[in-house]
C-alpha cells in the first residue's frame, strides 16, 4: 500500500505541477471532504447494522447460519475455529445478498479473528481476495440507474454480471490457491 | 419480491432473540455503541483513498492511463469507450457511477456498449477501497498480493462481461 500510495501521489503531483500547481491541495481538500462526508453515513449505517448483528450473535443464529455454510468455508479456507466460521459465514452471506453495509463490519471482525492465529497469510488473503471480487448476485444500483433511464428492460444484465462475478471469484480463488501457500 | 428480504430477515432475527430470552434492546445497543469508534478509526483511511482517487482524477493521469491501456483493453475485448471505468472501478465506486451514466448517455442505455458497462460496473469491486477498509484495524500491512490478485480477476471479469453480452 505504501508503495501504490507513493506511485500515484507522485505521479499525479508531478503532472499537476505543470499545469495546475493550486490544485494539488484544492484536490486534496475535496478528497478529504468526500471521505468526511462518507464516514458520516457510515457511522449510520454501521450503528444499524452492527446493532442487528449483535441481536444475531447473541439469539444464536449466527451459530446455526455458520453450520450450514461449514462446507463452503471449509473448502475455502481449510479448518477454522468456530468463531471464525460464524463471522466467515455472516460475511460472504451479506456479500451474496448484496447488503454493502453488513459487509464491512463482519469483514474487519473476520480479519481480526484470523490475525489471533500463528500462521495467517492464507486465510486473510483468500478471505480479501473473496470480498473484493464480490460474489453479488443482484446488481440493485444497476438495475436502478438502468430503469431510471428509460430502459427497455433494465434487468436484463442481471446474469450477464452474474456470470462476470463468478469469474472473477473462481479466478481469484484459485490465483490464490497458486501463488500463496498455506501453513 | 426482493424488497421484502431486509424486513422479513429483521422480523426473524428480533422474533428468535425474542425466544431466547436475549433482551433485544440491550444487544441492540451493545452493538451500534460500536459503530461511532468502528467509523471514526476508518475516517484516516477513507481520507487517503479519497485523495488519491482526486489526484489521480484531477491531475488527468486517469485520462492518461486511459490512452496507454485502451489498445491493450481493445485487444482483450474491451471496447476502447469502457477503459476509464474499468479503471476507476477500483478506486470509486461513485466515480464509477458516473462514468457508467456517461455511457448511458453517450450510446443509449441499450446499447451493446452501456450493457457491457453495467455489466463491468456490477461484476468488479472498488478493490483499493475494500484493502484500505478492510484493514484499517489490522496487523498484516502486506496488501501487495492480494490487490494484485484481485485487480487480476477484476479484469478477467470485465473481459468476460463484454464477451457475455457479445453472445446474450
Amino acid at each position: 500500500m505504501n508503495f501504490i500510495f507513493a506511485l500515484l501521489f507522485i505521479i499525479s503531483t508531478v503532472m499537476l505541477l505543470f499545469f495546475n500547481p493550486e490544485g494539488v491541495l484544492t484536490a486534496m481538500l475535496i478528497g478529504g471532504e468526500k471521505a468526511l462526508t462518507l464516514t458520516l453515513k457510515l457511522v449510520v449505517i454501521y450503528a444499524v447494522w452492527m446493532g442487528v448483528f449483535k441481536l444475531v450473535e447473541t439469539s444464536g443464529l449466527a451459530e446455526k447460519f455458520a453450520k450450514l455454510l461449514k462446507p463452503f468455508n471449509k473448502l475455502l479456507f481449510g479448518n477454522l475455529t468456530e468463531k471464525e466460521n460464524e463471522y466467515v459465514s455472516l460475511n460472504i452471506s451479506a456479500n451474496a445478498l448484496g447488503m454493502s453495509g453488513a459487509t464491512t463490519p463482519t469483514g474487519i471482525s473476520t480479519i481480526l479473528e484470523f490475525e489471533k492465529r500463528p500462521n495467517t497469510e492464507y486465510h486473510i488473503i483468500m478471505f480479501f481476495v473473496i470480498n473484493a471480487t464480490t460474489i453479488q448476485l443482484i446488481p440493485t444500483s444497476v438495475i436502478g440507474l438502468r430503469s431510471a433511464m428509460n430502459s427497455n428492460s433494465p434487468a436484463d444484465i442481471i446474469l450477464p454480471t452474474i456470470i462476470a462475478t463468478l469469474t472473477s471469484a473462481v479466478i481469484g480463488i484459485l490465483l490464490v490457491k497458486i501463488f500463496v501457500r498455506r501453513k | 419480491m426482493s424488497k421484502y428480504f431486509i424486513p422479513v430477515l429483521f422480523l426473524i432475527i428480533i422474533a428468535t432473540s425474542l425466544i431466547k430470552k436475549v433482551k433485544p434492546y440491550d444487544a441492540f445497543i451493545s452493538g451500534a455503541k460500536s459503530a461511532i469508534p468502528f467509523a471514526v478509526n476508518l475516517f484516516p483511511y477513507l481520507a487517503c483513498i479519497f485523495i488519491l482517487t482526486e489526484l489521480f482524477e484531477v491531475s488527468g493521469l486517469s485520462n492518461y492511463l486511459t490512452k496507454i491501456l485502451s489498445p491493450i483493453f481493445n485487444f482483450l475485448g474491451i471496447p476502447k469507450e469502457l477503459t476509464k471505468l474499468v479503471l476507476i472501478k477500483p478506486f470509486s465506486g461513485s466515480g464509477a457511477l458516473a462514468v457508467l451514466s456517461d455511457v448511458y448517455e453517450a450510446y443509449g442505455v441499450d446499447s451493446y456498449l452501456s450493457r457491457c458497462a453495467s455489466a463491468i460496473y456490477g461484476s468488479s469491486e472498488t478493490v483499493f477501497y475494500v484493502a484500505s477498509v478492510y484493514f484499517a484495524n489490522a496487523k498484516t500491512k502486506k496488501l501487495f498480493k492480494p490487490i494484485i490478485i484481485s485487480l487480476i480477476a477484476s479484469l478477467c471479469s470485465s473481459i468476460m462481461a463484454c464477451l457475455i453480452c457479445k453472445i446474450l
